[in-house]
């Protein structure tokens, strides 16, 4: 399989540079039920390069996440942007009956936990703050007219699309969950769905990036950009999931709050103070919780049998308690 | 039937086999996480058997209490003591935009039992 794939990746690559290409090394480095990624060391005519291929791998986690056709035509809008992500390198439709594309294969360390805790990426975790506002701002400066497919597009209120969204997706669950319908109800009332519309990265958290011994390195996995308020992404690094057991700092677990959105501010002309950006936590973490639930639902339906995605489904009393906290702190 | 090992021993057993004999014997990383997962699915289970009945009862009885129905009548929609009735008719009553008053601190509680049973530690290293 691994062989009659590189094969077709050459051919498909030979077309895309328009020369002979060469894959000389070809190597899976992640393989769930909705993706696969590919390490793929390939001679061009332009040189060697260093290149990832994503490949669909049949599923999809969640109902609005992009096709690897509009995620590389996202990433492509955001590195003409000028922001740090892996160049992309073309789209190559149909591989083997499934979609890919190839961009450039950047090096560092991406694990939320190892970022978190090491202490050789101190200095990293120091730099991360500043660099993740500059990102965000230049993302949010994207035109995002030319990307109609987003989700949320054509709707008067994205975020409100979203949210119903989300809605859905917990009853499509068919299990109650009066925590997150209560989180819900409040989301329903709280959040400012006139809001600017802007190009959200849509999972934007510590985790995501790559990093280096200097900071950040590439901002990763852009397949739920939507069409969404600003604050969205500001909001979701906060989450507590994502600060990997270093709770005491907000943002990711590297560092409070504040230095990330005073530099987004004075970066992107914009005005946002923590309490305004708090509901966009709570939605967040309501959305990690059900998200969480989804991904327990694929192993409870027979999808994709893992232990992994079974104990989700448990774990997620703690998502709940998070968003009763955020409910009881919000309402004081 | 009172034979031993009783279920929670049973599932403490499998436990302590893959925490002392396999994961040591791993090299995977994505093999030795998903062990560790699984022995981890296993202490919850121990958890459940040990703690789940009283706390599937205590919830049901601050959902019934809640909903109007008093500590011991008979749950709507479904026999007395019938959590799963009674967590949806909650979430209608929410999604009404109308969940009866003290919602919040019930719900706080009710995920602190769950968190007996999944996560014990969680509470423990909080903000």
């Amino acid at each position: 399989m691994s062989e009659e794939l590189r094969t077709a990746l050459q051919h498909k690559l030979s077309v895309l540079l328009d020369g002979e290409v060469r894959v000389e090394r070809f190597a899976l480095l992640a393989g769930g039920a909705s993706m696969e990624a590919w390490a793929v060391d390939a001679q061009t005519p332009q040189g060697p390069a260093p290149l990832l291929l994503r490949r669909g791998a049949g599923g999809r986690i969640y109902r609005d996440a992009l096709s690897l056709e509009q995620e590389h035509r996202v990433l492509q809008a955001a590195f003409a942007g000028g922001m740090t992500v892996p160049r992309p390198a073309g789209y190559l439709g149909d591989l083997l009956g499934r979609e890919a594309y190839v961009m450039e294969r950047v090096q560092g360390e991406a694990v939320g936990r190892r970022l978190v805790q090491r202490p050789e990426f101190a200095a990293a975790r120091k730099a991360l703050p500043g660099q993740m506002a500059q990102e965000l701002a230049r993302l949010h400066r994207i035109d995002p007219a030319a990307l109609g497919f987003l989700p949320g597009a054509g709707t008067p209120s994205p975020l409100r699309y979203g949210l119903e969204t989300l809605t859905a997706q917990l009853d499509s669950l068919g299990a109650p969950h009066p925590a997150l319908e209560l989180g819900l109800l409040q989301l329903r009332t709280q959040l400012p769905f006139d809001g600017e519309q802007v190009l959200c990265h849509g999972d934007f958290r510590v985790g995501n990036f790559m990093v280096g011994p200097a900071g950040l390195v590439a901002v990763l996995d852009w397949e739920f950009a939507h069409l969404g308020d600003p604050r969205e992404d500001l909001g979701w690094p906060m989450v507590r999931n994502w600060r990997f057991r270093m709770d005491h700092l907000r943002l990711g677990g590297i560092a409070g709050p504040e230095e990330f959105v005073d530099r987004y501010n004075a970066l992107s002309g914009r005005h946002f103070t923590l309490a305004e950006i708090q509901p966009f936590e709570l939605l967040g973490a309501v959305r990690w919780a059900i998200g969480a639930l989804s991904q327990a639902r694929r192993h409870l339906s027979g999808e994709e049998r893992s232990v992994e995605l079974a104990v989700l489904g448990r774990l997620a009393a703690e998502y709940e308690h998070e968003v009763l906290l955020l409910l009881d702190e919000g309402g004081r | 039937m009172s034979d031993r090992p009783d279920s929670r021993e049973l599932a403490e057993a499998v436990r302590g086999f893959l925490e002392a004999e396999i994961l040591p014997a791993l090299q995977d990383p994505r093999l030795k996480f998903r062990a560790l997962v699984a022995a981890n699915a296993l202490a919850i289970l121990g958890r459940d058997l040990e703690l789940g009945e009283e706390l599937r009862r205590e919830e049901a009885r601050l959902l019934s209490g809640l909903l109007g129905q008093g500590g011991d009548g008979p749950a709507p929609g479904g026999r007395a003591g019938d959590g799963r009735a009674l967590n949806e008719e909650l979430c209608k009553r929410i999604r009404r935009g109308d969940p009866p008053a003290g919602t919040l601190p019930a719900l706080q509680r009710i995920a602190a039992l769950k968190l007996a049973i999944a996560s014990p530690k969680y509470l423990e290293h909080g903000p």
